[in-house]
């Protein structure tokens, strides 16, 4: 910022909050890479073979990417509008008010949230109700405890921590470069290819990036609404851990899922970089 | 100004699109309220008696009033814990040349871009390698590091908005750094300190995945209503969501309210 004169040793103020962090997070995450490269026949890539060679696991590596996937794009496209609305038809001083009109379960329970939605989709909730009501057929949804409604909840609460970036992004272009592409003929549809669309992906994609992280690493919404028999890798993980105390299998599926973050994640990174880049150039 | 860009008919759309969207979000919750006050040992429709019973249930078991108290303390706890470190954190970074800065920056805020499980799991393997069993101190720390990022942002954008000069002026005057502290920077932050601390605290009572991993025996509130989700329904479950919903929904909004309004207009003044 402006000046850095201010202080001249910022050690005594940084270093709590760094002890933290190095002692319960970079040394937890140090200790479990290795956990995972050791096993009883010493150093080496002996658990990631394991693991691959290991169908249901795999299958429940295949099944967290798809769930993250899906909710993730959802997510995507829903924000959009939402946050369209918000910034687009709403006035300056109601906005903060509609933005937290969408937001606000987003600051109480997940699980909760995910229980609640139990209520409302099992094959004797509400909406089976509603249609024995309506039609007077007794039909058994079977939606809930199926990777489908794992998807539907995480693609909700996704779409909440989209819209939240893409409202960041789409309330700060400046009104009058809108303003002088109108009056130089611009339609609404071109103002949206050519301006909106461009300044608004990079918050759209930190969106992206940061619901497909939850996602992919929930375990309250797949194991209440997705059920358990088709798990997801976090409810792998969890079981391993508090079930048989396999430390270095716990570490290796923990330490796969991190990579897979990564990996997945990366690429969204670099492309946001690229556009903020073309952006300020 | 905003029908450039949104023509009539788009903005029926958009307006019907974000009415379906509130609905979809609030269903549930409002399907969970009332059937916290249905009677009828099954949750289903339709709605019989209206009854308090849940409620009164709730109140007298004693495992749910318990982890109550423990979740109040935990997040406490947790939320001065990482308001405090992510004050000074986001001092240093804000007013002092900070060697590798982002380096550091990174690593602070790094919880917050990885999943949660991960940073639970870690201190779990952790602590049960050098021999340690989980308990609720470790909740304490993992949910402290789990909110500082949070802590650490807000309280960040606050303090790089205040002029380097309110400072000097009051150091030049004979002030040391100590005073200047105490008694400017944190009064202007007032808001944004007291919105922090609301908001972890929400963030960290929540908290499940964390807390579940580095506790066994002794446990918070949204363990407790865990193991009711998992183990067999418990009627009183709706009165539990429903009263954790309006607790945490109070304090967040609250958080939210003075983070989007007081800020804006304690800058302005």
């Amino acid at each position: 910022m402006v000046g850095s004169s201010n202080i001249t040793n910022p050690w005594p103020f940084l270093l709590p909050a760094l002890m933290l962090s190095c002692l319960f997070f970079l040394l937890p995450t140090i200790n479990m890479i290795f956990l995972s490269l050791t096993s009883e026949s010493g150093i080496g890539f002996g658990n990631f073979r394991d693991f691959f060679a290991t169908p249901h696991l795999t299958q429940a590596l295949m099944r967290s990417l798809l769930v993250a996937l899906f909710s993730t794009v959802i997510a995507g496209f829903v924000a959009w509008p939402l946050a369209y609305f918000i910034v687009f038809c709403v006035k300056e001083k109601w906005r903060p008010l509609f933005l937290l009109a969408i937001l606000a379960p987003f600051w109480t329970s997940f699980t909760i949230r995910a229980f609640s939605w139990q209520l409302v989709l099992s094959d004797n909730g509400v909406i089976a109700w509603l249609i024995e009501q309506l039609t007077g057929l007794s039909i058994a949804l079977g939606f809930l405890y199926t990777m489908k409604a794992s998807v539907f909840g995480l693609a909700l609460f996704g779409s909440m921590l989209c819209t939240f970036t893409l409202y960041g992004a789409l309330v700060s272009i400046d009104k009058k470069v809108i303003e002088a592409a109108s009056t130089l003929g611009a339609k609404p549809l071109q103002i949206f290819r050519d301006i909106i669309l461009p300044l608004g992906l990079p918050g759209w994609l930190a969106g992206i990036v940061l619901s497909f992280i939850v996602c992919i690493g929930d375990y309250a919404v797949p194991t209440l609404l997705g059920g358990g028999l088709k798990p997801v890798l976090a409810q792998i993980m969890l079981s391993v851990l508090k079930g048989t105390y396999n430390l270095s299998q716990a570490a290796t599926i923990a330490t796969i899922l991190a990579t897979t973050v990564i990996i997945c994640a990366a690429p969204l990174v670099l492309l946001r970089h690229i556009f903020r880049r073309s952006i300020l150039a | 100004m905003n029908n450039l860009i949104v023509s009539k008919s788009m903005s029926v759309a958009l307006t019907a699109f974000f009415c379906i969207a509130l609905f979809v979000i609030y269903l549930p919750i409002l399907v969970m309220i009332i059937f916290s006050f249905n009677s009828g040992k099954y949750q289903t429709l339709p709605f019989r008696e209206p009854t308090f019973e849940w409620y009164v249930n709730l109140i007298a078991d004693r495992s749910f009033i318990e982890s109550f108290f423990t979740s109040i303390v935990m997040a406490s706890l947790a939320s001065l814990a990482a308001t405090s470190l992510g004050f000074f954190a986001a001092y240093a970074f804000s007013k002092a040349k900070v060697p590798l800065h982002t380096l550091f920056l990174g690593l602070i805020l790094c919880p917050l871009v990885i999943p949660i499980i991960l940073i639970g799991i870690g201190i779990r393997l952790q602590v049960v390698s050098i021999g340690i069993q989980p308990a609720l101190w470790l909740v304490l720390i993992g949910q402290t590091l789990y909110v500082l990022p949070l802590a650490v942002i807000n309280l960040k954008n606050r303090i790089d908005k205040i002029p380097n000069s309110i400072e000097e002026a009051a150091i030049s005057l004979g002030s040391s750094r100590f005073t200047s502290i105490c008694l400017i920077l944190v009064p202007i932050c007032a808001p944004t300190i007291f919105a922090t601390i609301l908001l972890t605290f929400t963030f960290s009572f929540d908290e499940f995945v964390i807390a579940y991993f580095l506790t066994n025996f002794e446990i918070t509130l949204p363990i407790r209503i865990w193991t009711s989700l998992v183990t067999g329904f418990e009627p009183k479950i709706n009165a539990v969501g429903t009263a954790v919903f309006i607790f945490s929904l109070t304090l967040g909004l609250i958080a939210q309210f003075i983070l989007l309004f007081k800020q804006t207009e304690t800058q302005k003044n």
